[in-house]
């Protein structure tokens, strides 16, 4: 708790606590705005039509993050922390060879690296500068949940801050796009985020005791809905 | 003979005993115990284009697993060895150690399919598991089609496929998982326990091309849940690897849809470091899935050799 806000310590934690919220804003400028994480396919086709299918689709959506994404999030941090760039390439091209769909592999793989260039400009750090070249030069292809990992173990945050980060990012992506693709108010967009978050904790403990091997999921609908959003006419999202 | 040293079903042990989703299923049967003689079923084909036809060269098998001969019975390709997988005991169960070990070598074309469903019985102990490698050399075209695979009440079971697939091969690899048998008890739609499939592909000089886990817990995740299952029942997951302008070909001919309605809900999307595509069919019914799978089964042909399907057989 920070109690002492007069001490050395308290001010590092308000540090980065602020830092974390400066980097998990759905404002920070990484492009997640253009992706709908499959809504607008959900949306078309009548599968997500109000509040509870919406709360659900989210659920999904995270419970899905948790089970794959994130294993390979809180292992990047460890290798991030310990400066093993090989393990960082090695860990990057598992969880691009699993994002089996083209549109989720676009959305991570862009969104790594405007992370990762955001991050050398604002923070500066020499792993950062080391990864923005391994994306550059195609060493690596430079998924989102390894950028953030790196990031934040630059800044000396915690892996639980990246994985809350992210799972509030998967979360806000699908709201934020709801709002603009059906009928749904912001006090309801609100209140899933609110009951989301409950989770994040269990699905922490969950992840952190993972292996990289163990990465797994299981939403087809989800899946197929990608699909159907290749061939859609009308598309005010990349995804 | 088998080896003696390592036997092929080792993987297989060996991941049950790791995944953290079988940790608490490591308890042995009270019957015969894990993985002993009769438990413990294999097979290696091996297959090779001699002469304008493909033979099924190299064959070894252990019971409860059996593979009587190749027969070159499709009529638009009269050089394709087709080989049914049979299974002596009619089932899964627990304890079970399975392995498959498919080879193909350069040009060689295969079917390969089982005589019925596999049904994966209910278990008080263990878990079943298997594991598979399919070898594809250069311009060899193989299409893998089992029948459904329909798990009871309580049951556990592990899949894991290895590929290696030359840029030039053809595999078609489809795997059809209902929910249970609903119309014996409500309980059985969705009353398995654990199944866990992983497949994984790489080319021959062991670069990755894509890796799946699909990991199966209704009591864990609920399947009726928007973005999982909703109301279908039936799953498919065919994957596809093939050289790329095929693949393009395949994705622009293949449908798309979610008819809730209906019952159906279909998609393609292309799998990472150009390997191919992988197709996912959700439908309410086992037939409406086999149907679609069906047709993806003729696109590609089609597409990669040219040639038509077989009629469909009255009885299956």
């Amino acid at each position: 708790m920070i109690t002492a806000n007069e001490n050395v310590d308290g001010s590092k934690i308000t540090a980065s606590l602020s830092r974390t919220l400066q980097f998990g804003d759905s404002m920070f400028p990484v492009g997640a705005f253009s992706f709908s994480s499959g809504l607008e396919s959900a949306v078309q086709e009548g599968v997500v039509r109000n509040a509870a299918t919406l709360r659900a689709f989210a659920r999904t959506a995270v419970e899905q993050a948790a089970r794959g994404d994130c294993i390979a999030l809180i292992a990047a941090h460890r290798a991030a922390t310990a400066g093993e760039i090989d393990t960082l390439v090695r860990i990057d091209a598992q969880v691009y060879a699993r994002k089996l769909s083209d549109e989720a592999r676009t959305m991570s793989v862009r969104m790594g690296k405007k992370f990762t260039e955001m991050g050398v400009a604002v923070i500066g750090a020499s792993l950062l500068r080391t990864w923005r070249e391994c994306i550059e030069k195609s060493v690596t292809p430079g998924c989102y949940p390894i950028a953030l990992a790196i990031n934040f173990a630059a800044q000396e945050l915690p892996a639980y801050h990246a994985f809350v980060v992210h799972q509030y990012g998967v979360a806000t992506t699908i709201l934020g796009a709801a709002l603009r693709l059906m009928k749904v108010s912001h006090i309801e967009t609100q209140k899933i985020l609110y009951e989301l978050a409950g989770e994040v904790e269990q699905m922490y403990a969950t992840a952190a005791a993972a292996r990289l091997s163990d990465m797994a999921g299981f939403a087809p609908l989800t899946e197929i809905l990608a699909a159907v959003h290749t061939r859609a006419r009308v598309r005010l999202f990349m995804n | 003979m088998i080896p003696a040293a390592v036997p092929p079903w080792a993987r297989a042990e060996a991941l049950g005993a790791s995944m953290p989703e079988f940790a608490p299923f490591q308890d042995e049967p009270p019957q015969m115990r894990s993985g002993t003689v009769g438990k413990t079923g294999y097979l290696r084909l091996g297959f090779e284009q001699r002469s304008g036809q493909t033979i099924l060269a190299n064959l070894q098998r252990q019971a409860p697993y059996m593979v009587q001969r190749a027969l070159h019975c499709d009529e638009a390709m009269p050089g394709l060895a087709s080989v049914f997988l049979i299974t002596t005991t009619g089932c899964v169960l627990q304890g079970d150690r399975l392995a498959l070990d498919i080879t193909l070598g350069p040009r060689a074309q295969a079917h390969l399919t089982s005589q019925s469903a596999t049904k994966i019985h209910a278990m008080d102990a263990n878990y079943a598991a298997q594991s598979q490698t399919i070898t594809l050399f250069e311009d060899a075209y193989l299409e893998f089609i089992p029948e459904p695979v329909i798990p009871h009440r309580e049951s556990r079971f592990l899949s894991d496929t290895q590929i290696s697939v030359a840029p030039s091969a053809t595999l078609l690899l489809s795997e059809i998982i209902q929910a249970g048998r609903k119309y014996h008890h409500p309980d059985e739609c969705f009353g398995a326990t654990v199944l866990s499939i992983s497949t994984s592909a790489t080319r021959p000089d062991g670069r990755s091309l894509f890796a799946e886990k699909l990991v199966i817990e209704p009591r864990r995740y609920e399947m009726r849940q928007t973005g999982v299952m909703n109301s279908f029942d039936v799953f498919a997951n065919v994957v596809l690897c093939t050289p790329k302008e095929k693949a393009v070909r395949i994705h622009e001919r293949a449908e798309a849809d979610v008819n809730q309605a209906g019952g159906i809900a279909l998609g393609a999307c292309y799998l990472p470091n150009d390997a191919g595509l992988i197709f996912k069919v959700l439908g309410r019914e086992t037939a409406q899935v086999k149907a679609k799978v069906r047709e993806i089964w003729g696109l590609v042909r089609q597409e990669v050799i040219g040639a038509a399907l077989p009629p469909l057989y009255l009885w299956r």
